[in-house]
């Protein structure tokens, strides 16, 4: 079936090719002779206008003159065949109609005359062809170098792949009136980067391959693989094979070696293109792996310094216990064991963050999203963080018509759990913490306010990257993750996260989330 | 000290773990047992007949979830969860294959010894009486009456009936399907809404400051618990 229905294709194909080769022939077959017409007209004028003059002009031998007209334009404009033709025409016109003793030609005047009007003519027509033809390479050649020139003025303004890859597409498609695709080859194969035609089948595959593999051109016109109905070029930049030009001619008229040519620079200033393009490329690669690297660097300093002090003060504790050699009374006893207890605490809380932050970063993080009471959420919070509250004055100051707002109750307690950590840390033991909330007409506020030590201008933007930490924090215990994952979290649930300086002194941060529709208000007792 | 110590089967697969439970609830005077796997447990459960269950729930040959179905086949001897897995759907799916209460590791063996005293104490028969009392609330059963510091409080049907549910697992924790199911029906499982309504509007009546509840205690994302012994 796939053999013969290609072999259909290929006789349709024949038939079409000379079909129109046909149409040519006779095209060109009236373009051939209607210059003999012309030359035949203006002798037909010459001997008419010789007619007119006849009574004044004496010799009449001089009216051979009038001849020369027809027999230099001819050779001017339509070459040597029809020149000759008006030659021999004019000479008998002239003999036979204005020189008195007719046949035959016998004179030496005769046949003087007719090789000076023959030479004349051939002289005018060579002079005349091969201007034509300098001007026409001229400016073919002048359109090759506008062509080429608005390839590489495009070629310098597009910074990427793709814009060259349309490019070269757009100007060889439009210089040479035919479809073109760039190919640039990816694992094994090659993928059309742009192109006006697709590249279909195995035999085209196999040539583009070829062409790629072997830094020549295949495909159409060329001797391997020249059952393609494209030709591909190799966009080679002298070392480096880059990708193939497809190019397809509908008809599959053959290349003209000029052509050809042309078709090579555009290919090897594609090439060169496109090598800098993946230069430049390479070299955005090469950095961004290069700050990710000193990145995770960081973190992972960062992490361990957060993970191992808490584990040396552990580890000192204990081992100061076990010392055989040193007697320690009660009260020191139970200040180490207290030391280690608070640091695993804080290890596992080091540890339930970084989790977190995994999760959030994977995707993995979905919060659940419920009508939560915020007073309860509030009182989560505060009872998640026991004894630390305790001995802390804080300030709660809700709205009694305070809605049920929708949100995932654990994430978000643990935000506040974290903003509350903060609020506590940074301030003073005799300062109030306050907790406040408030409604606007589409979203819920909960604002966590303290009168610490503030955060300086320099590191407000920064709060909420990880593992940032204030620089004159140094005192204080902190991994850096907490207000980078209360932010993430509160981002998951469409809201937002801020930081401020509280009027009067302190840090305030601001939790904001969207009220939906669907949240509910239940008047008091119902069922 | 007639009374025989009570029995604690502790299954856990990692040994360091076994070894501080032992220590430590030996010393608070339990009499303290020992299994490593599911299979283990199982068997452990039928000839040490323990009066409590302290189990992990990955275990190397199953799950305690899976372990916990099995259990409550037959018996209702108290299983508490002592695991790894702080995700709350995990926590959830343990308490309503009928685990009676979840601890996270690392947790302080204050608070393990505390639930664990909430579970026997829920396994003995009630010994009848018809009063509550906790820190100021009193709720008088038979009678229906709430008080908080002397002062009676108003409660609608509602809020009544889950107090008193919550009373009657005082110390344990609910899950908020648990909650719904005994207060409301189970067709109304999944109106969580309507608990937490309720459970604002009841501490705002029992509760001295409802932003830090000393009674009715919120378990995120889990459900609520009853403390019976409100530290002041």
């Amino acid at each position: 079936m796939a053999l013969s229905g290609d072999r259909d294709r290929q006789m349709a194909r024949e038939g079409n090719t000379a079909a129109r080769s046909g149409k040519m022939v006779a095209l060109g077959s009236a373009a051939t002779w209607l210059p003999y017409v012309y030359g035949v007209a203006l002798i037909l004028a010459a001997t008419l206008l010789g007619q007119g003059l006849l009574p004044f002009i004496q010799p009449s031998s001089n009216l051979v003159v009038l001849y020369l007209v027809p027999v230099v334009v001819s050779a001017l404009y339509w070459g040597a065949g029809p020149s000759i033709i008006t030659s021999v025409l004019s000479i008998l016109a002239y003999r036979l109609l204005f020189v008195p003793q007719r046949l035959p030609l016998s004179l030496v005047d005769d046949y003087i005359m007719f090789l000076t009007v023959l030479i004349v003519g051939l002289v005018v027509s060579t002079l005349a062809t091969r201007a034509r033809d300098q001007a026409a390479l001229a400016r073919r050649a002048a359109d090759q170098t506008a062509a080429l020139y608005a390839l590489s003025r495009d070629l310098a303004a597009a910074g990427d792949l793709d814009t060259i890859a349309r490019a070269v597409v757009a100007r060889i498609s439009q210089t040479f009136a035919c479809d073109a695709a760039v190919l640039l080859p990816r694992g094994d194969s090659l993928v059309a980067q742009a192109g006006t035609f697709e590249m279909t089948g195995d035999t085209e595959e196999a040539a583009a391959l070829w062409a790629l593999r072997h830094a020549q051109s295949a495909g159409w016109g060329s001797t391997v693989h020249h059952g393609a109905q494209a030709l591909y070029l190799p966009l080679t930049t002298g070392h480096k094979v880059m990708g193939v030009l497809a190019i397809r001619r509908a008809g599959n008229d053959m290349w003209r070696e000029d052509q050809r040519y042309l078709l090579d620079v555009f290919a090897s200033q594609a090439a060169m293109a496109i090598e800098r393009a993946q230069l430049a490329e390479d070299a955005r690669q090469a950095y961004i792996l290069e700050a990710t690297r000193k990145m995770q660097t960081a973190l992972l300093n960062s992490i361990s310094h957060d993970l191992r002090t808490p584990l040396a003060s552990i580890t000192g504790s204990l081992t100061s216990l076990l010392d055989n050699e040193v007697r320690l009374d009660e009260g020191t006893r139970h200040d180490l064991i207290e030391t280690a207890r608070q640091q695993a605490e804080r290890l596992n809380h080091l540890v339930g963050n970084l989790l977190d932050m995994t999760r959030l970063e994977a995707g993995a993080m979905q919060p659940v999203r419920e009508p939560c009471d915020i007073q309860d959420l509030i009182g989560a919070a505060l009872a998640q963080l026991g004894d630390r509250v305790k001995e802390r004055q804080i300030a709660v100051d809700l709205p009694d018509d305070l809605p049920m707002v929708a949100m995932d109750f654990v994430l978000m307690t643990q935000v506040l759990v974290n903003l509350l950590d903060n609020a506590l840390k940074y301030s003073a033991p005799q300062t109030i913490v306050d907790i406040s909330a408030h409604l606007t007409d589409t979203s819920v506020q909960i604002d966590v306010a303290d009168r610490g030590i503030g955060i300086p201008d320099d590191d407000l933007p920064h709060v909420f990257d990880r593992f940032y930490r204030v620089r004159h924090a140094g005192r204080v215990d902190g991994s850096g993750l907490g207000l980078s994952l209360s932010k993430g979290i509160v981002e998951l649930h469409g809201g937002r996260l801020t930081g401020a300086h509280r009027p009067g002194g302190g840090t305030i941060f601001s939790i904001e989330l969207p009220l939906t529709p669907t949240t509910p208000r239940l008047p008091e007792g119902q069922v | 000290m007639s009374t025989p110590s009570p029995r604690v089967l502790v299954v856990d697969d990692e040994q360091a773990i076994r070894h501080f439970l032992r220590v430590s609830l030996s010393s608070h005077g339990y009499d303290v047992h020992e299994a490593t796997t599911a299979q283990e447990a199982l068997a452990a459960v039928r000839a040490d007949r323990p009066d409590v269950i302290i189990l992990d729930l990955g275990l190397p040959d199953g799950d305690g979830i899976e372990v916990t179905r099995r259990l409550r086949e037959w018996s209702q001897i108290p299983i508490i969860i002592l695991s790894v897995r702080e995700r709350e759907a995990d926590k959830i799916a343990a308490l309503d294959a009928g685990a009676d209460d979840y601890l996270t590791k690392p947790f302080g063996v204050g608070e393990l010894l505390a639930r664990v005293r909430v579970a026997l104490r829920h396994a003995a028969p009630s010994p009848g009486q018809s009063a509550f009392v906790t820190g100021d609330l009193r709720v008088d059963l038979e009678h229906r009456l709430v008080s908080v510091g002397g002062r009676e409080v108003q409660l609608t049907p509602t809020e009544y009936d889950l107090l008193r549910v919550l009373i009657l697992h005082a110390g344990k924790v609910l899950t908020h399907r648990q909650l719904l199911r005994l207060v409301w029906g189970a067709p109304y499982e999944a109106e969580t809404h309507l608990l937490r309504v309720n459970i604002s509007n009841l501490r705002r009546r029992i509760e001295p400051d409802p932003t830090r509840p000393r009674y009715i205690l919120t378990e995120p994302g889990v459900g609520y618990r009853l403390c019976d012994n409100p530290k002041l």
